[in-house]
C-alpha cells in the first residue's frame, strides 16, 4: 500500500463525508445564525416578532436563552456565544433561528430587525493601543543590551512594515450537527481542530459537565488555524439550539457568512530599527508589533507571543528587544492561521533587512548570510540553538539551485529588458515546534488490536489533509511491523480521546505519534512475552515481530502476527493500550520570558524568482527551490505536498490575499469575487523542495520533523523577490513595506515617489511607458 | 443529586412554556404550534407546497432518468445534492467561482452552484459518483490517488471532473493546456502542483 493520504480512495470517489454530507438523524431541524450588521453599538434591541411568524421556525434564541455561561473565551473570558446589549464587530452572532429547513432558518434571519446606538468602530490597532484598547498588557522579548548597543552599530536603519489578514478559506464551510441523547448528553459532530475545546466550551454554554458532552470529529475540509478555536461558537449554537428544542440542530454557515462572521490571520503594523557593523553583522534589532485582534481575545495572545518567539527567524542577534502588543479593535475576533503569528513577525524582519541592504547597496542576502544561527547561539527567549541547520539549509540551497547562475541570468534578462523585470530573494526560515503554551505539549491514544490482528486506533489528531492518520498508521505498523492495511484510524472523539490539544502548532503528528507509538509498544511488550511463552524462549530478547511473522532471532517461527494476537487473547492478556504523551523538558516563564519552550527547531532555504511587467504591474513566481530540513521524514510524500502547499499559500497571502473592511468595519472582500486565493496559474512553474536530511535526534516522531507550518513562510521570499524585480526597474523605490503586493500596489509603488528623489522619477517614468 | 438535575431540566422546561406563551423579546421565541405533532404540520406544509410553483424534470445522472418536481430556482448542485444524496458534488463558494460543484453537462464541465437544475432538463449530467465503473476508480480517480493530487479531498470530486472533461475534449494535453484545463478549480490546501502531475498521469493511462 503507497502511503498516500488515508482517505485518497474515499475522496477521488466523492464518498469521503464532511459534516454537510452526512445523513441527519430524524427531525433534524436546521439553524441560521443572525449577525450584527453594526461594527460597534450599544443599547441592542432586536425586534424577532416578524421573523418568527415566518413558516417552520421552531424558535429563535438569543443571549438570554442560553441554558449555561454565555461565554466561550478560551484564553481570556472575553467572548459571549450570543451578543446581547451591544456589539463588537459586524457579523457578531445575536440570535439562532431554528426551523425546518436550512432555507426557512435564512428567510427568518432576514426578518430580524435590530436597533441601536451606533458608536464610531476602531479598526486600526495603532488606534487601539493609543487609547489603551488592548486585548492583554504588552510582552517584551530582551536579549543584550538594545539601548547601549546603537552607538556600536555602523549603520542604523528604521522604518515600519505592514502585513495584511488572510481568510483560511477552507474549503468546507464552519459547521456542526448537535444531537440530544439520553440522560442529558449531547452528541457534537464538529468541523472543528479542537475537539476537546468545542467540549468544554458546550459543556460551558449548556451549564453540564463535560462528560456529558461528546465531540466526534471525522475529517475536515481544510482548516490552516481557522477552526482551531473558531469552530466552537458553531458547534456550540448548535448544542444550545438542540438542548432547548430537544431535536438534533445542523448549523452550516454559507460561505459568505463565514467569511464575514468569523475572524483571519492577524493584520500586523509593525515598526523597526537594525543596527549592523561594517561586516553586516546585526548588533541589533528593535521591534515592535501592532497586533490587529479584532474583537476578542480568542487565541490572539498566544499568536502575539509566537510573533515575539520569530521576531528575528533564522537569525542570531545579540541585542534584542522586541514588544507586542495585542490591540483590542472592532473587527471579527482574529485567529490561528498556519504559522500562527510566526510569519507576522518574520515578514518584519527581512522587510528591516531589505530596507538595510538597499541603503547599503548590497543584495539583502548578504546580510543574511552573515547572521545565520548556529550551535550555541542564543534566541531572544534564552532558548540556546542545538544541531542548527541554518547554514546547511542556506549552503545547501545555494548550491544546489546555482544561486550564481540565477543571479547572472536575471541581471542579463534585466540588462535585456526594459519593461519587464525578474528578481530573486532568499528567504531562510527558522521555526520553533511546539505549542508556547507548555501544558498543551500532550496527547494521548487509545490503541486496540482486535482478535483478528487488525488495529484500531483514537488520538486527539484531527485529519484535515495534512496526513497525520497516515503518519499515525506509519507509527503503528512500525512499532508492530504488520502492513499498513491492518491499521485503521477512527474518527477523533472526545470520549476516546480526552482533554486533548488541538490539532496545530504543526505538532499533532509528533504529539499523537508518540502517544501511539507508546501504547503499541505496551501492547507489543506483552505480544512478545505471550510469543516467548507459545516457543518455549526464555529470552524475550531474541524475539521479534517482522512483517507480520514472529521471529526468533533471525529465523521465522510459524507464528503469524494474527496466530499471535488471538492466542495473546486466549490467554486473557489485555490488546488495548492507552497511552500518554508529554513532551520532554519543554517549559517556559512568562514572567522572565525566558525558557526552553521549544522541542526542537526546523530550518530551511528558498531561492524565490518573480517576474514583473512593470507597465501593467503584472507579476508572477517563476520559481520556488528549497532545501528544508525534514529530520527524516517518515512520509515524504504527504511532507512535499505539505511543503508545496504551504509555499504557496504563504505566497498567496504576500501578493495576492488581500482583506479589506471599510471604516465602518465591514468585511468589502467577502467572498470569492472580492478575495483572491492562489489559483492553478498562481502556482509557481519550478517548484522544487530537497529533503535536507539530519541524523540529529529531535523530539520528532522518528525524527520526522514537523512540517505544516514551517514551509508557509518561504512565501514571504515571492514578496521581496517582487520588489527587487521592481527596484531593477526603478533603483530608487519607495521604502515601503506593505503586504500583500497585489498588483495594484505594485503599480501604485511604481508610480509613487520618495519626497527627495520626485525629479528623477518624473522623467523616468514618461521613457519606461514609450 | 436531584436539585442539579432539575437544573439542567430548567432550560427545556422555560422554553416549553415560553414556546406555548410566545413570549417575545428577551426569551427563547417559539413558534405558537398547537399541541398537534410537530412532524405531521411539517409533512402537510410541504405536501401543500409540493405541486405550488414546483416544475416537473426529467434528466439523466449517472446514466439513470430521474424525475422531480422542482422549485425553478433549484440549482443543479442543491438538486445532486438534496433530492439524490449525490455529497461528492461539494458547495463551496455558491458563486460558480471556486469549481469544487464541478459536474459534467452534455460532455461540458460546469458549475453546478452556477445553473438551474431546469437547465439541465433532457440532459446527461454525470457527477464524480458517475465515474466509478463498480468499484474500480476511473483512470483519473486512479490518478489522483497514486499522484497524490489532494490534501482535505473537499475540493477533489470538483477537481477530477474538470480533469476528466479536460482529457475527454483533449485527450493528451500540453503543461499549458492542463493548466487552462484546470484553472477553474481552487485547491486552498494548494496541491497544484501533485494535481498537474495527476492529470499528466490520467492522460497517460488514456481511456478516455
Amino acid at each position: 500500500m503507497k502511503s498516500v493520504n488515508t482517505d485518497s480512495a474515499l475522496h477521488v470517489k466523492g464518498q469521503s463525508r464532511f459534516i454537510d454530507d452526512l445523513p441527519l438523524p430524524q427531525g433534524t431541524l436546521h439553524a441560521a445564525v443572525y449577525g450584527s450588521p453594526y461594527a460597534c453599538a450599544e443599547n441592542i434591541h432586536l425586534d424577532l416578532l416578524s421573523a418568527i411568524k415566518m413558516p417552520g421556525i421552531a424558535a429563535i434564541i438569543t443571549a438570554k436563552n442560553i441554558p449555561g455561561e454565555n461565554q466561550i473565551g478560551n484564553i481570556i473570558a472575553d467572548e459571549v456565544l450570543l451578543a446581547g446589549d451591544h456589539v463588537d464587530y459586524m457579523g457578531q452572532p445575536l440570535a439562532i433561528v431554528v426551523a425546518e429547513t436550512a432555507r426557512q432558518a435564512r428567510a427568518a434571519v432576514d426578518r430580524i430587525r435590530i436597533s441601536g446606538d451606533l458608536k464610531k468602530p476602531v479598526t486600526d490597532p495603532r488606534e487601539a493601543a493609543r487609547t489603551g484598547l488592548l486585548i492583554a498588557p504588552p510582552r517584551t522579548f530582551n536579549l543584550g543590551d538594545v539601548e547601549k548597543s546603537w552607538e556600536n552599530c555602523a549603520y542604523i536603519f528604521e522604518g515600519r512594515a505592514e502585513s495584511g489578514g488572510q481568510e483560511h478559506l477552507y474549503l468546507e464551510m464552519q459547521g456542526a450537527i448537535a444531537e440530544p441523547r439520553e440522560n442529558g448528553k449531547i452528541h457534537i459532530t464538529s468541523s472543528t481542530q479542537g475537539p476537546t475545546a468545542v467540549q468544554r466550551q458546550a459543556a460551558r454554554v449548556l451549564g453540564i459537565p463535560m462528560h456529558k458532552v461528546e465531540v466526534d470529529v471525522l475529517r475536515l475540509g481544510g482548516g490552516f488555524g481557522g477552526k482551531e478555536d473558531q469552530a466552537t461558537p458553531w458547534a456550540c449554537m448548535a448544542a444550545v439550539a438542540a438542548r432547548l428544542t430537544g431535536k438534533p440542530v445542523k448549523l452550516m454557515l454559507r460561505r459568505h457568512e463565514d467569511m464575514h462572521m468569523t475572524g483571519k490571520r492577524h493584520p500586523y503594523s509593525s515598526d523597526y530599527k537594525i543596527g549592523l557593523d561594517k561586516n553586516y553583522k546585526i548588533i541589533a534589532y528593535e521591534a515592535a508589533f501592532y497586533q490587529n485582534a479584532g474583537a476578542h481575545a480568542d487565541l490572539s495572545t498566544a499568536v502575539l507571543e509566537r510573533t515575539l518567539f520569530h521576531a528575528t527567524n533564522s537569525y542570531f542577534i545579540p541585542n534584542v528587544k522586541a514588544t507586542a502588543f495585542s490591540c483590542r479593535t472592532n473587527l471579527p475576533p482574529n485567529t490561528a492561521f498556519r504559522g500562527f503569528g510566526g510569519p507576522q513577525g518574520m515578514f518584519v524582519i527581512e522587510s528591516a533587512i531589505t530596507h538595510a541592504a538597499e541603503e547599503l547597496g548590497i543584495d539583502a542576502f548578504e546580510i543574511q548570510k552573515a547572521n545565520l544561527l548556529k550551535d550555541r547561539d542564543t534566541f531572544s527567549y534564552g532558548q540556546e540553538v542545538k544541531h542548527a541547520q541554518a547554514q546547511a539549509c542556506w549552503d545547501d540551497a545555494v548550491s544546489r539551485y546555482n544561486l550564481d547562475d540565477r543571479i547572472s541570468k536575471i541581471n542579463e534578462f534585466n540588462r535585456k529588458n526594459r519593461l519587464q523585470k525578474k528578481g530573486l530573494a532568499l528567504m531562510p526560515i527558522c521555526f520553533g515546534i511546539s505549542f508556547t503554551a507548555t501544558f498543551m505539549n500532550q496527547a494521548n491514544a487509545l490503541v486496540h488490536v482486535y482478535t483478528d490482528g487488525s488495529v484500531g486506533i483514537s488520538t486527539a489528531a484531527v485529519e484535515m489533509g495534512q496526513g497525520v492518520n497516515m503518519k499515525i498508521r506509519q507509527v503503528a505498523a512500525k512499532v508492530f511491523s504488520i502492513s499498513l492495511d491492518k491499521v485503521f484510524i477512527e474518527s477523533t472523539n472526545t470520549t476516546r480521546s480526552a482533554n486533548t490539544s488541538p490539532t496545530a502548532a504543526s505538532a499533532a503528528a509528533d504529539l499523537n505519534g508518540h502517544a501511539t507509538r507508546i501504547a503499541c509498544e505496551n501492547i507489543l511488550e506483552r505480544l512478545i512475552n505471550s510469543a516467548a511463552e507459545n516457543l518455549t524462549l526464555n529470552d524475550v530478547s531474541r524475539i521479534s515481530i517482522r512483517d507480520g511473522v514472529v521471529f526468533n532471532e533471525d529465523n521465522p517461527s510459524s507464528l503469524t502476527w494474527e496466530n499471535l494476537v488471538s492466542q495473546t487473547y486466549l490467554k486473557r492478556i489485555s490488546l488495548s493500550a492507552h497511552a500518554h504523551y508529554s513532551t520532554p523538558e519543554v517549559y517556559f516563564d512568562k514572567e522572565k520570558e525566558k525558557g526552553d519552550p521549544f522541542a526542537y527547531h526546523t530550518y530551511g532555504t528558498a531561492i524565490i524568482e518573480a517576474y514583473v511587467d512593470c507597465l501593467r504591474g503584472t507579476y508572477r513566481i517563476e520559481s520556488v527551490n528549497a532545501s528544508h530540513d525534514f529530520g527524516e521524514s517518515i512520509n515524504k510524500t504527504v511532507d512535499l505536498g505539505q511543503a508545496e502547499g504551504g509555499i504557496i499559500q504563504g505566497l498567496g497571502w504576500m501578493m495576492l490575499e488581500e482583506i479589506i473592511y471599510d471604516e465602518n468595519g465591514k468585511l468589502q472582500t467577502g467572498n470569492l469575487s472580492t478575495y483572491k486565493v492562489p489559483d492553478i496559474y498562481f502556482a509557481p512553474e519550478e517548484m522544487n523542495v530537497h529533503f535536507l536530511e539530519n541524523p540529529y535526534p529531535s523530539a520528532a516522531i522518528y525524527n520526522s520533523k514537523a512540517i505544516g507550518e514551517p514551509p508557509l513562510m518561504y512565501g514571504i521570499g515571492g514578496y521581496f523577490a517582487i520588489r527587487n524585480a521592481l527596484k531593477a526597474f526603478k533603483p530608487d523605490l519607495k521604502k515601503e513595506f506593505i503586504a500583500p503586493m497585489t498588483n495594484e500596489r505594485v503599480l501604485m509603488l511604481l508610480l509613487s515617489c520618495e519626497e527627495k528623489t520626485e525629479k528623477t522619477i518624473k522623467t523616468e517614468i514618461p521613457a519606461a511607458a514609450k | 443529586m436531584s436539585k442539579e438535575n432539575n437544573s439542567k431540566d430548567m432550560p427545556r422546561r422555560k422554553f416549553l412554556k415560553n414556546f406555548s406563551s410566545g413570549v417575545i423579546g428577551t426569551s427563547v421565541l417559539m413558534n405558537n404550534l398547537p399541541a398537534k405533532n410537530r412532524a405531521d404540520l411539517a409533512e402537510e406544509a410541504e405536501t401543500k407546497q409540493t405541486d405550488k410553483g414546483k416544475v416537473a424534470l426529467t434528466l439523466t445522472v449517472n446514466g439513470e432518468e430521474k424525475s422531480f418536481k422542482v422549485y425553478p430556482q433549484t440549482t443543479l448542485a442543491q438538486l445532486l445534492r438534496d433530492e439524490l444524496g449525490l455529497t461528492g458534488t461539494k458547495i463551496v463558494c455558491n458563486h460558480g467561482e471556486c469549481g469544487s460543484c464541478t459536474v459534467i453537462l452534455n460532455d461540458q464541465a460546469v458549475y453546478a452552484c452556477h445553473l438551474l437544475a431546469l437547465d439541465a432538463a433532457g440532459k446527461q449530467v454525470t457527477t464524480i459518483e458517475g465515474l466509478l465503473n463498480g468499484e474500480a476508480l476511473h483512470p483519473v480517480q486512479e490518478a489522483f490517488v497514486e499522484k497524490d493530487g489532494l490534501q482535505c479531498g473537499f475540493c477533489t470530486p470538483g477537481q477530477i471532473m474538470a480533469a476528466y472533461a479536460l482529457l475527454k475534449h483533449n485527450p493528451k494535453p500540453t503543461h499549458d493546456e492542463i493548466i487552462k484545463g484546470m484553472s477553474g478549480n481552487l485547491c486552498r490546501c494548494a496541491a497544484y502542483p501533485k494535481i498537474i502531475e495527476s492529470v499528466k498521469l490520467a492522460a497517460e493511462k488514456g481511456g478516455f
